[in-house]
């Protein structure tokens, strides 16, 4: 009995490690004047595994992405690439699925190997609904220096889609 | 050896990412440099007409850029027609107007992406080339280096870019070309009817204008009293239209002020460039 209930808990904790992951992410992009930027863009994006769908609009100067199911793709690797092709990633919409914990009275979300910390300006009956364990939150990530990508991000909760 | 180079192309084709930018100007000096990995080839049609005769030329030019901005270019030249007197010029930023074979480094040292779809940077030119005829207009011709600076804006709408340039000719027997320096001015403009968004075609206009200031060449061992090739400034319209991974452009540039004392009056340039980012 003791031994089925180590099995049942791995399993449970596999499984949350699976799922979590980035769901969408619409990446702010500066700088991106000219239709072969968009497609070049465009293409490198594509070449990343973990991308269902990719959209890149030169008027709204954004990428538009949908990602796999159980796909490992971070952030971090969007905006570098988005620096490869000479432009700056700033501001991102992401929705993401993850690990909500406390850590030192700040909430994150983990996602494979990326953490995401809830900012203060997140409005408070937000903060105030938050239980740790498995979550699914609508965010917005703040611009952080392109030279200085280290996977840590301050966020800023939009919707509580899933807890 | 065809078969060799196919794969050579094939594995370069393979191993690169698509490339971004390299979308401005037809003459002009301008900035944007290629993405990471990225790989461009153009072909450009050149022509410069003087009152007694007119050049054709093909180009070819592969670039490819080692970073987002690094870019490393090489040209070559299919002569059909050259000009006994030829002016003293450059085509563009990466190609000489004469036989020349040429390979350059663009540095963009500066970007600052401060907005959507705007950004404000400033790029630097290394060329060494090498010509592929002995003699220009009676001139032993040598290798000869080339360095220019450029800085501009671009957004969705406008783009302006200013900068400058030195060609320096070795002496080749006693002879010796004159150096050229020039300043290049050059602004854009995209109307509203072109700004769909992407994949939708994507086109805008140039104001180009080139200040060329070619330097006295020297004849064994002689500074030629009267030289031919006069101070000149050139202005006119090119246009780009990219869709894609494809971009054509074409345009002309016409005299408004040269003072040529002696030799043929050059009349106009015209130019047109096809690119395929890989």
């Amino acid at each position: 009995m003791k031994r089925l209930g180590i099995i049942a808990l791995l399993t449970i904790f596999s499984l949350s490690g699976v799922m979590a992951q980035l769901i969408k992410v619409d990446q702010e992009v500066f700088g991106m004047d000219c239709a072969p930027c968009a497609y070049g863009l465009e293409r490198g994006l594509k070449k990343m595994d973990g991308l269902e769908k990719v959209q890149v609009s030169l008027n709204d100067g954004k990428a538009y992405l949908k990602l796999a199911s159980d796909n490992k793709l971070t952030l971090q690797k969007i905006q570098e690439e988005v620096r490869n092709n000479g432009f700056s990633a700033k501001n991102a919409e992401v929705t993401i699925v993850g690990q909500l914990v406390k850590n030192e009275n700040a909430w994150q979300v983990n996602v494979n190997g990326e953490t995401f910390i809830v900012s203060s300006d997140t409005p408070s009956e937000i903060v105030k609904s938050l239980n740790t364990g498995k979550i699914k939150l609508k965010v917005f990530v703040k611009d952080k220096e392109d030279n200085h990508l280290n996977g840590t991000w301050d966020i800023r909760i939009v919707e509580v889609l899933k807890s | 050896m065809k078969r060799t180079a196919f794969l050579i192309l094939l594995t370069v084709t393979a191993i690169s990412k698509v490339s971004a930018q390299g979308h401005g100007p037809l003459y002009g000096l301008q900035t944007p440099t290629l993405a990471k990995g990225g790989f461009d080839f153009n072909v450009a049609a050149m022509s410069l007409a003087t009152e007694d005769d007119q050049s054709f030329m093909l180009r070819y030019i592969w670039s490819y850029g080692v970073t987002e901005d690094l870019q490393i270019n090489i040209t070559t030249p299919t002569m059909v027609n050259r000009l006994s007197e030829a002016p003293r010029t450059r085509g563009n930023n990466n190609m000489p107007a004469n036989g020349d074979i040429e390979a350059s480094v663009w540095y963009r040292f500066f970007s600052n992406a401060f907005g959507v779809g705007k950004r404000f940077e400033s790029t630097a030119i290394l060329s060494v080339s090498t010509p592929t005829k002995e003699s220009r207009g009676g001139i032993n011709v040598s290798n000869s280096i080339h360095g220019a600076i450029s800085t501009g804006y671009a957004s969705r709408t406008w783009y302006a870019w200013v900068g400058g340039g030195y060609q320096y000719y070795f002496e080749e027997g006693n002879d010796q070309l004159g150096d050229l320096p020039y300043a290049s001015l050059v602004v854009g403009y995209r109307p509203n009817i072109f700004m769909g968004d992407y994949p939708k075609p994507d086109w805008r206009v140039f104001v180009e204008s080139l200040a060329e200031f070619p330097g006295t060449s020297t004849s064994e061992g002689q500074l030629i009293p009267i030289d031919q090739r006069g101070k000149k400034v050139m202005i006119g319209p090119s246009f780009l239209g990219l869709y894609g991974a494809w971009g054509i452009s074409f345009g002309a540039l016409f005299p408004l002020y040269q003072d040529i004392t002696q030799g043929p009056k050059e009349e106009y340039r015209l130019s047109m460039n096809i690119s395929y980012w890989l």
